[in-house]
């Protein structure tokens, strides 16, 4: 890897920058001022969403902009869009877990209309199979639902490609979620709490 | 720039097996390691501070640049801005500010969180290690209190530090309860793994992606409740009263370029760190917003600071490849048992000792020549990935699956290759001063998270952050909801900000700095432009 300038286009500019950048710090190379889409840094909070074609190449894929290599003649788009969710739950809602299912399917119907399209997964930067999470999800399966998704950065590129409005983000991270409120009770855990109730530890300051 | 071995030999040093493997011997002095070679101690970066509370004592410089700074904003600029009304306004969506005003709405608060990006754009969604609370048999909160003291060199506040290790448990119970999962043994037990410098195994984690996981659920949370959100909306400016009491802010709106007032009862400021100010020059761990706004905002308003010249220089960020530098490799990857190796293939330190000596053993290492160069000049040392992947099949695939994914964006097979680390700004370890509740010393201002001060003395513990924002996010957020039945506010100005150019010009400082930062330099963005 040396530090060859290369020429890549941003939102419809050239650039000639190292090959050595990401993305944003490309842009930021060339003087632009970018803020928007931009957050960690480091692919875990999804602000940084991209289409990127390689040279050559006809196939638009979605990256994210913080994790993605400049290489010569690659053309990218920031994507700088809100991706609102419309559904509304209250885990405290859920008094009974043999209720869930059909909880579920009362927050979220459009979920059981998956067309099976592929969109979500195809546009998922991190390479989770969301359309079977989606339909594990339809069928009760949450943990397993909920382990697809651990990944997700949520950045919301499932959502917008989804015919259905099915919001696919918000589905999986409803089964982790409704997972760890009826089924993590770690006896550890509640040992200590209980220890610490009946007052057996003081911290002793000094 | 001081030579070391290419990078290529050391590779071909580290596969030919040279070098000692076996543990070196216990560093003797380490008071001494630390004022040699740890970055808080170099020479010339410390300056007196000359206004504000904490007048007279030290501080790095670059911190004081903009303590001592004038405000953006004046009463011009606040003609025609837009009003808001709350009981009570959270600066910062990262995990502090989500705890706040969860706890805040839950006891029926009218409640604004504004913040500088995105709801959950920060530090706290990069956490990787875990969180600690001491819920392990052999473990007690003593044992726990005693690690935090011990690890800071003592320079904690006891009272701070006894609530933070007796809400572990319970913090731990209301993440669960609001959704967020940790990784288990096959009968349900929560795992844990040990932090450097501490006791006992003691921190619970969601593979090495403890931060994503509490960030995502944290945002669904109060997305899902009553608390209204604002995005790309920067706080600029605190509002007083006519008694001096916090009273709102003054936010400046991205994507309306225009400036809002929000008149509160109260507010808890949770603004996290102060990464990309790039200390020293450093590279970072944090994320794009970490300016240090929080701590500018506060002294201005007459809170005092504390241990603001001690900040964490995590051991291993990535040196390789550049693009990547400062990208942090979590310390559960040393817990796991992955020693650090300089370029002539020997271990240089216990990986377990507390972050600043493991850190301060780096900086040596490169220091004396036994350091690694790449070709684009960046130094570090190999953080040993593919002994501890042959010694624990499948370990890296199982504990530390963000690692891999990273190494595959750079070409990198971390269980193939050693990864090169150097280290990184990662923590503010002081901040603003408070007590038990987030309270400052300025009545009506709280201040919970990275930002505030006094829990981690001169050194945190892996783990004991993520903790704290909980901890200290929800007793702010209830504490500051039992002020909204009194009185509210007759007066909202920007008054003090006149005082602070009267003192600047008394001390005979520069006008021409402005603060807050809000965005660091290289993002060619202001919001005068
Ligand atoms: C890479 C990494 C790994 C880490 N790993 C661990 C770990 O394993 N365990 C652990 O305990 N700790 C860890 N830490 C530390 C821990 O994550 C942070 O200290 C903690 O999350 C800080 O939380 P916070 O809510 O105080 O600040 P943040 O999460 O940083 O949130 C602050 C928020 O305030 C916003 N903001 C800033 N300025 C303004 C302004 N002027 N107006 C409005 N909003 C503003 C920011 O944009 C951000 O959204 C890690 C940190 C990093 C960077
Ligand atoms: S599942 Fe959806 S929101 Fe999550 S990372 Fe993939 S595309 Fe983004
Ligand atoms: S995009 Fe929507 S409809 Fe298509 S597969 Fe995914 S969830 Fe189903
Ligand atoms: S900036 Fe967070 S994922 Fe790219």
């Amino acid at each position: 890897m040396g530090d060859r300038d290369i020429t890549v286009n941003i939102n419809g500019k050239d650039i000639t920058v190292p090959a050595t950048m990401s993305a944003i710090q490309a842009v930021w190379h060339a003087g632009h001022p970018r803020v928007h889409g931009v957050g960690c840094l480091e692919g875990v909070c999804g602000a940084c969403k991209v289409f990127v074609r390689r040279a050559g190449r006809s196939i638009i894929t979605t990256e994210l902009g913080c994790q993605t290599m400049v290489e010569d003649g690659m053309q990218i788009i920031f994507l700088v869009f809100p991706t609102p969710n419309h559904h509304t739950y209250q885990l405290d809602d859920f008094k009974n877990s043999w209720d869930t299912q059909a909880q579920f399917h009362q927050i979220f119907p459009e979920a059981a209309h998956c067309r099976h399209c592929g969109g979500c997964t195809k546009s998922c930067p991190v390479e989770i199979d969301v359309e079977h999470g989606v339909n594990l999800a339809t069928e009760g399966k949450f943990r397993e639902a909920g382990e697809l998704f651990l990944e997700c950065v949520m950045c919301g590129l499932c959502l917008t490609s989804c015919p259905e409005e099915i919001t696919p983000n918000h589905v999986g991270l409803f089964c982790r979620r409704i997972t760890a409120y009826f089924h993590i009770r770690p006896s550890n855990l509640i040992n200590r709490l209980e220890e610490i109730r009946k007052g057996e530890y003081r911290i002793v300051e000094g | 720039m001081s030579e070391g071995i290419p990078r290529k030999m050391a590779l071909q040093n580290y596969f030919k097996g040279k070098g000692s493997r076996a543990l070196p011997p216990e560093e003797v002095d380490i008071a001494n390691l630390l004022e040699e070679y740890h970055p808080d101690y170099y020479e010339d970066t410390l300056v007196t501070l000359q206004t504000g509370p904490n007048k007279g004592e030290r501080c790095h410089k670059d911190l004081a640049a903009i303590l001592q700074a004038d405000a953006l904003i004046d009463d011009t600029d606040l003609a025609g801005a837009f009003v808001h009304e709350t009981d009570l306004l959270v600066i910062g969506g990262g995990g502090a500010g989500c705890a706040a005003a969860l706890a805040a709405a839950e006891n029926g608060a009218r409640v604004i969180l504004s913040t500088k990006l995105r709801l959950g754009d920060s530090n706290t969604v990069m956490a990787e290690g875990g969180i600690q609370a001491s819920i392990e048999s052999g473990d007690t909160p003593m044992m726990h209190y005693e690690d935090t003291l011990k690890s800071g060199h003592f320079r904690g506040e006891s009272r701070l530090i006894a609530a933070l290790v007796m809400d572990g448990p319970e913090v731990i119970r209301w993440l669960i309860q609001k959704g967020m999962q940790f990784d288990q043994n096959p009968f349900g037990d929560l795992l844990t793994r040990r932090a450097g410098g501490t006791s006992h195994d003691r921190v619970v984690y969601c593979r090495d992606y403890t931060g994503l996981e509490m960030m995502r659920v944290l945002r669904e949370a109060v997305r899902n409740g009553k608390t209204e959100v604002l995005e790309y909306s920067p706080v600029v400016e605190l509002l007083t009263n006519e008694t001096g009491h916090c009273a709102g802010a003054v936010i400046f709106s991205l994507d309306r370029a225009a400036y809002l007032l929000i008149k509160a009862r109260s507010v808890i400021m949770a603004t996290g760190g102060i990464g990309r100010l790039h200390l020293n020059g450093f590279p970072t761990s944090n994320h794009f917003g970490a300016t240090a706004d929080g701590l500018v905002l506060a002294y201005r308003l007459g809170a005092r600071l504390k241990d603001i010249d001690s900040f964490q220089y995590h051991p291993t960020g990535m040196a390789y490849p550049a693009s990547m530098a400062g990208s942090l490799i979590t310390e559960g990857v040393r817990s796991a048992g992955a020693h650090l190796l300089n370029g002539l293939g020997n271990r240089f330190i216990d990986e377990l000792k507390q972050r600043d000596c493991v850190t301060a053993a780096i900086l040596r290492e490169c220091a004396e020549g036994r350091g690694i160069v790449t070709d684009g000049g960046n130094r570090g040392v190999w953080l040993d990935t593919p002994t501890l992947e042959r010694e624990n099949p499948g370990i890296l695939e199982r504990r530390f699956p963000k690692l891999l994914q990273r190494g595959k964006i750079c070409n990198i097979d971390p269980a193939g290759e050693p990864m090169l680390v150097y280290p990184t700004l990662h923590y503010q370890n002081g901040g603003v001063e408070i007590d038990e509740n987030g309270s400052t010393t300025v009545p009506g201002l709280y201040a919970v998270g990275e930002v505030s001060g006094g829990i981690h003395g001169r050194n945190r513990i892996m783990g004991n952050a993520l903790l704290e924002i909980i901890c200290f996010g929800r007793r702010a957020g209830n504490k500051a909801s039992e002020t909204i039945h009194g009185r509210g506010h007759k007066k909202f100005t920007i008054e003090h900000t006149k005082n602070l150019s009267r003192e600047l010009t008394n001390a005979g400082l520069s006008m021409e700095i402005k603060s807050p930062t809000l965005f660091p330099d290289y993002a060619n963005f202001g919001i005068k432009q």
